[in-house]
């Protein structure tokens, strides 16, 4: 380090000989000097170096870091604890939540709309014995199945976990997945095509195909799945293997019959009637046309194609008959003239229909019996059960729903009374035996028309026709309790 | 394929839009004194026609000419009527007539002998038979048409079924008429060129003219009168929707049913289920 005599004065602190000459001069350079010593390096450094210090090193650049990301609102948010309405509940609890101020207090709250429920098939003891007795479910299983279905909300996964009848029948149990499936699907299916829709026949049909289901495909797909998933390494490879030589048969067919089509083409000019083959193309060209090419070779075959392959061509057309086509011509044409086509193939080996009156095709009331109360039904309607004011093929067609719809509602206002009925009897024999009961504390009361009545009541559950005895026998000694 | 061969055409149905009924007119005082028999009271015409009306005629119906494939068309008239098979062999095929009708103690005394049971009300029923050409190859229909004098009226109104000759003559002539469709199935070619020659004009879409009055939309009493009436297309419709608006009604009234049959099943099966625990206590 080079030790100026400035620097030795100032230690032993002597006096500058000549200060004001000598010491400006001196402090200007050392001035200069310490003045430019930069930040950037140190100063030893500096003075190693001088004053040809690289500007770059004296001048680090500023870090410039990322500004502080100005969060939306700098305002503050309130949260109120407010109570809320929850369209789901059915039972009006009122339920409490943090919301934002800013919210408006009444609006819907927006997870009431995942509540959805399935829907729910309830049949009744006259549809079960009419449509869904089945040899491999017994009616307190298929009651048993159903309601589990409804506890687990249609999981069937769930459903057949906790499945567990309790007088299961050896033969069928224990119930797989498809089974119960199958057995669910089916009854709903049957529900929905038996009972008078409300609405048309396209929803009613899009109802029936998210019923369906097939049970021997979903086993064979489940198992499918499960052999896909088991498949050891050995069979992947050579899965692969066989996949790869697949490909390669295809596409050394495709080159093969572009190369014939190619060549055909030259040797017998454009004309010759071929279409255009499309490079994969395969349908009908392919395996009638290549065993003849095959076995008459290239020239001669030429004719006994073109009748083969049918194409706009005319020379081929007439050898087709054409496909009947319903353009839209014939349709206008078979209106005007009131004509309907039907399918002419079927064998008609039926006697010739005569000429009718339309009038004459209303379809009528079956079971006949039911005629007058079918027509009570229509009539509250408006509607007549034979007649039309325009019987069209059209509104003759219309009258079939309406028929079956309305004896539906006959025979359903039937059960409803025969049900009324016997609850009506039910409730008398309740009445009386509580009674009875009550009665037999004091033991004076008329013995025997409690035993009449209780007699008469055993011949009820046994046949039918003593009902209206017995229901006015109850109202007697009901009204002697 | 030879077009007069003896050859029915397969997968085919055509058929041919008619009416049949009758319009009835009070008679004027001087028609009746005109007449041979005084005591007539009304006359009508019965006719079978193309379902569509001509444009500005003062008839329902009858604007084709159905020659080509009805021969003939008998109209069999109740049996006090003199000659009361009518037959009629080319257009129009109508018969007209007069008759007669009695009222108060006379249709009282004469409701109780049946034979004079149609005379007293004037309205019986006629047989209408239409043969058809020799091409069709097909035998005759027959249908029945019960001939409506007295003007319409709603059930379970105010008014008698009878008016008074003089109010019956105020709300002009009576229609009654059925449409029906005649249709020919597999028909002989022959017989189809001969209908394809003459294609029926197809009835008007919307209503110009008052609608033709039904029993089995009992609506339509208000829309029918006022003037000669005609079928249309909308009529057509509407039947339609209202067979619609029906089924969907019926659809809902059973569900309604049914849900009341499972409630009283559940009541049933509870009420049957506390006999049972009775029983067993007592």
């Amino acid at each position: 380090m080079a030790a100026s005599a400035a620097d030795v004065r100032s230690i032993l602190s002597i006096p500058t000989p000549s200060a004001s000459t000598s010491t400006p001069q001196q402090k200007k350079p050392q001035a200069a000097e310490r003045a430019k010593k930069p930040d950037g390096i140190p100063r030893e450094l500096y003075a190693l170096i001088g004053p040809s210090a690289p500007a770059i090193a004296t001048q680090f650049a500023k870090p410039r870091l990322k500004q502080k990301p100005n969060l939306g609102s700098g305002g503050r948010v309130k949260w109120e604890w407010r109570p809320f309405k929850n369209a789901a509940r059915s039972d009006g609890l009122r339920l409490s939540h943090w919301a934002k101020g800013s919210t408006e207090p009444d609006a819907d709250y927006p997870w009431a709309k995942y509540n959805i429920q399935t829907a729910e098939y309830v049949y009744s003891q006259d549809e079960y014995s009419r449509l869904l007795e089945d040899q491999e479910w017994t009616k307190e299983e298929t009651d048993y199945l159903f309601k589990l279905v409804r506890e687990y909300d249609g999981r069937f996964y769930v459903v057949h976990d906790r499945y567990d009848y309790p007088h299961a029948d050896p033969r069928f149990s224990p119930r797989t997945l498809e089974d119960i499936k199958d057995r669910y699907f089916s009854v709903c299916r049957k529900l929905v095509r038996n009972r008078p829709w409300a609405g048309d026949e396209a929803s009613k049909n899009a109802l029936l195909s998210s019923l369906s289901f097939d049970k021997s495909r979903e086993i064979t797909r489940k198992q499918y799945v499960k052999d896909l998933e088991t498949r050891t390494p050995e069979q992947i490879i050579e899965e692969d293997a066989l996949y790869l030589e697949l490909e390669k048969l295809k596409e050394n067919e495709r080159r093969f019959r572009k190369d014939r089509d190619e060549l055909l083409r030259t040797l017998l000019g454009i004309e010759s009637g071929l279409p255009d083959l499309p490079i994969d193309d395969e349908g009908l060209q392919g395996p009638s046309v290549e065993p003849k090419k095959k076995k008459k070779g290239v020239a001669s075959s030429v004719e006994p194609q073109t009748p083969i392959t049918p194409s706009a061509s005319n020379v081929i057309s007439l050898a087709q008959p054409q496909p009947p086509k319903k353009t839209a011509k014939s349709a206008a044409y078979d209106i005007l003239h009131c004509i309907t086509r039907t399918d002419a193939s079927q064998a008609t080996k039926a006697p010739h229909q005569p000429v009718h009156l339309r009038s004459t095709k209303i379809p009528a009331v079956k079971p006949p019996g039911a005629t007058q109360r079918v027509a009570q039904v229509l009539n509250e309607i408006g509607i007549s059960h034979n007649r039309l004011v325009m019987p069209t093929a059209e509104n003759i067609a219309r009258m079939e729903p309406v028929l079956s719809s309305a004896n539906s509602v006959v025979d359903m206002k039937k059960s409803l009374d025969k049900v009324e009925q016997d609850l009506r009897i039910a409730k008398a024999r309740l009445a009386a035996l509580r009674g009875e009961t009550a009665e037999e504390g004091s033991g004076d009361a008329p013995q025997t028309p409690m035993e009449v009545e209780e007699g008469a009541d055993a011949e009820s559950v046994a046949g039918d026709r003593a009902q209206s005895v017995v229901s006015t026998k109850s109202t007697r000694s009901r009204r002697q309790i | 394929m030879a077009s007069s061969d003896r050859v029915r055409v397969k997968g085919l149905d055509i058929h041919r839009p008619i009416i049949y009924g009758n319009t009835a007119w009070v008679l004027t005082q001087k028609e009746r004194e005109a007449l041979p028999t005084p005591d007539h009271t009304h006359r009508w015409t019965v006719a079978v026609r193309s379902a569509t009306s001509a444009p500005d005629s003062d008839i329902v119906g009858g604007a084709d000419d159905l020659s080509h494939f009805i021969k003939r068309v008998t109209f069999k008239l109740h049996d006090t009527y003199t000659n009361p098979n009518r037959t009629v062999d080319k257009p129009p095929f109508e018969v007209s007539e007069t008759g007669y009708v009695a009222f108060c103690l006379v249709a009282e005394y004469a409701r109780l002998t049946a034979r004079f049971f149609a005379y007293s009300w004037g309205e019986f029923e006629i047989t209408i038979r239409i043969m058809f050409v020799q091409e069709s190859g097909e035998k005759s229909i027959t249908f029945y048409h019960h001939l409506k004098l007295h003007p319409w009226t709603a059930p379970g109104s105010g008014e008698p079924e009878i008016p008074p000759l003089d109010v019956a003559a105020k709300m002009g002539p009576v229609h009654s008429w059925q449409y029906d469709e005649i249709v020919f199935h597999e028909p002989y070619q022959a017989f189809l060129n001969i209908l394809t020659a003459h294609p029926p004009k197809p009835l008007p879409k919307t209503k110009r003219r008052p609608v033709p009055f039904h029993t089995a939309n009992p609506g339509s009493l208000e829309a029918s009168k006022g003037g000669v009436p005609e079928f249309t297309q909308e009529m057509e419709k509407e039947e339609a929707e209202r067979l619609e608006a029906a089924r969907v009604q019926l659809a809902k009234e059973y569900q309604r049913l049914q849900l009341q049959v499972l409630q009283k099943e559940a009541e049933l099966s509870q009420v049957k289920k506390e006999i049972e625990s009775a029983t067993q206590v007592s």
